[in-house]
């Protein structure tokens, strides 16, 4: 409902509410209170519209067709569109035009070259009033361009409205507006009107207007002095500037990107949308929120939910070789790596993995403590290992420990705990608010495959 | 029972429900309380082995810690096996115990069982009277499965020499079972079994 002007852009929101503003004397709005404003009008988008009674400035759709059966009553105008100031003549927002906030300024010169100035006496001040505070649909008609553009189907509804209004009512209601086809009204697009002006040139390096370019709403409305972008049809903001076409150009390229972006994104949801974990046997996106995560395993393509596969990691009653394995398979994976997605292909898979290694190592590992601390995976912990300063520290290779397995053979035991409980915290995608630091195993590269059940506490 | 157990006992016994193998008759699930927690397996005897023809029972509990826990399975129906004891019925099988995987499923579990009892792992036995009879008689061990099979689990090969021996024993006053027992461990010798009841 672009064409509503707020009601609290006029008066203050906080006197409205509670007759009580913080501001006092000192607000600049008017204070009213809700029953003291004479009409409060309910409109189809819930907003409300508020102001002096007066009659709505959209034109009676059946008025111009001869036949409201509220006349005088009618809240909508009952003028015809050529006895109007062509700022008033936004045609039905509700049309096939898909963008909710086309708006453009009205300011433009070949609509102030239109108006009509005759006309414009005929309406009274507080409508003139109105003017200026309206926002109007970019698929605005001005009547120079009526007059040269006009399609026929328009020329036979003005035809009826001459007519007199009760012999119309009978043969006229196949043109009623809820079977014609909307794009009759669909006039020249602002750009089109535009390109027959000569100061095209000169605006090209205008600015856009910056209200417009963050949220496609202009609150200076018709004073405003900077340039309206034209409606981008990838991602239907107002933000094509009419004359540049460098920033056009631009504008289009970072919109299909973002649309390749979408569809990538479309396209992990559909492959994700059936996938189910193998240990719960429920459909992963179906979960609840916050469950709805994958953990994928490097070295095999088997689908788990990241709860019940890191649960299976820390099933401490089995061997470590056992519960580093998939469930599914029994290949031996070093970490679980935490997706939204369901990943298919070997180079998404790799993308993501090193997407998350690249995540985690930008935070400093909670071991190390910027140099305090040791930590038990050396050089091949995943996070950051850094002194305060920002200097960077190689650790070395992870210390070993030698410990008598049996009586005749020493094996050595790399001391390492399973990543996967480790990168639970900090991570966007990651609520889990467990604290983990005592879920410690061993960890070794998948040649090394020695293990040892024994534990290590880190303090 | 926590949930995830639960959840997943339901989806499963749909799923055995559905198998090819249970349109074969080969295994079956049943269930003996509303808190999926308890239930009750059956496995075909595998053809060409002693047991085929047989039918035998499973006792199945759920912990509540499964799928993360193996579920608890043992024989119901007596079986003369190496990996499975002929007294308590208990199982031997790597699966159920530290080689469990969460993935597995009540029907992977049966299929495991079905495929040991047509490859019996001497070695590893769970009853050492059976495992010693398989590795130094495997005749005997044939005849004497046979036999149980055909006694406890409805196999149809009979063997009246067996019956016979048993039908001595019970007439000096033995209960049914203990005398096949009794004549299974001693390799059907009478004599032997008589001594070892009496001593």
């Amino acid at each position: 409902m672009a064409e509503v002007m707020h009601i609290f852009d006029r008066y203050c929101i906080h006197y409205f509410n509670c007759r009580d503003c913080p501001h006092g004397e000192q607000c600049s709005y008017p204070h009213k209170a809700r029953h003291e404003v004479e009409q409060i009008q309910y409109l189809p988008g819930n907003e409300y519209f508020l102001g002096k009674p007066r009659i709505n400035q959209r034109i009676c759709r059946f008025f111009l067709r001869g036949n409201c059966i509220h006349q005088q009553n009618c809240h909508y105008r009952h003028e015809h569109i050529n006895d109007l100031p062509n700022v008033l003549k936004g045609v039905d927002k509700s049309s096939n035009n898909r963008s909710p906030r086309g708006i453009i300024n009205t300011n433009v010169p070949s609509t102030s070259q239109c108006e009509n100035v005759t006309n414009k006496n005929s309406i009274n001040n507080s409508l003139d009033l109105q003017n200026k505070e309206m926002l109007i649909s970019h698929q605005e008609i001005t009547p120079c361009q009526k007059e040269e553009h006009d399609n026929k189907p328009l020329t036979e509804e003005e035809g009826a409205c001459a007519s007199p209004p009760l012999t119309h009512i009978s043969d006229s209601w196949v043109h009623a507006p809820e079977f014609v086809p909307k794009n009759i009204y669909r006039p020249k697009s602002y750009a089109e009107a535009l390109s027959s002006e000569a100061i095209e040139e000169k605006n090209a390096n205008k600015e856009l207007c910056r209200y417009v370019n963050k949220d496609g709403i202009c609150r200076n409305l018709t004073d405003c002095t900077y340039l309206h972008g034209e409606m981008c049809d990838m991602c239907e903001r107002l933000i094509l500037h009419p004359y540049d076409e460098e920033q056009r150009k631009r504008h289009r390229q970072e919109c299909l990107k973002q649309h390749e972006k979408n569809m990538e994104l479309s396209f992990a949801i559909a492959r994700s949308k059936e996938k189910s974990c193998g240990v719960c046997f429920e459909v992963i996106m179906e979960k609840a929120t916050g469950e709805q995560r994958f953990g994928i395993l490097p070295n095999c393509n088997h689908c788990f939910c990241l709860s019940c596969i890191r649960k299976w990691r820390q099933a401490r009653q089995f061997e470590n070789k056992i519960i580093r394995a998939c469930p599914e398979c029994r290949v031996t994976s070093d970490f679980v790596c935490p997706s939204m997605y369901w990943v298919d292909t070997k180079e998404d898979k790799d993308k993501l993995i090193e997407d998350y290694k690249k995540a985690l190592s930008r935070k400093d590992c909670k071991y190390f403590k910027k140099g305090q601390g040791k930590c038990p995976f050396g050089n091949k912990c995943f996070y950051l290992h850094a002194f305060p300063d920002g200097r960077k520290c190689d650790v070395g290779p992870p210390p070993r420990q030698r410990r008598p397995r049996n009586a005749d053979a020493d094996i050595d035991v790399l001391q390492v705990m399973l990543w996967d409980f480790l990168d639970e915290r900090d991570f966007p995608w990651q609520s889990l608010a467990e604290d983990l630091e005592d879920l410690v195993s061993f960890f070794t590269d998948s040649e090394e495959s020695d293990w040892s059940d024994y534990e290590i506490l880190f303090d | 029972m926590a949930n995830i157990a639960a959840q997943r006992i339901k989806r499963e016994f749909k799923e055995v429900i559905k198998s090819e193998e249970v349109a074969k008759c080969a295994i079956k699930v049943e269930l003996l309380n509303d808190s999926y927690t308890e239930l009750k397996g059956e496995i075909a005897g595998p053809p060409d082995t002693p047991y085929e023809g047989g039918n035998f029972v499973l006792e199945i509990r759920v912990p509540e810690t499964y799928p993360f826990n193996p579920p608890k399975v043992r024989f119901i129906t007596k079986i003369w096996h190496p990996n499975i004891s002929s007294v308590t019925g208990a199982i031997c099988l790597d699966i159920l115990k530290d080689q469990w995987a969460a993935a597995m499923t009540l029907r992977t579990v049966l299929l495991s069982l079905q495929a040991l009892l047509s490859a019996a792992e001497p070695d590893d036995p769970q009853d050492a009277v059976v495992a010693r009879q398989y590795k130094e008689n495997l005749e005997m061990f044939k005849l004497t499965a046979k036999h149980w099979t055909n006694a406890y689990a409805g196999g149809p090969f009979v063997n009246t020499d067996c019956d016979e021996k048993i039908k001595r024993l019970i007439d000096m006053g033995i209960e049914e079972h203990q005398a096949r027992v009794a004549l299974s461990s001693y390799n059907w010798d009478l004599e032997r079994a008589t001594e070892q009841l009496f001593s």
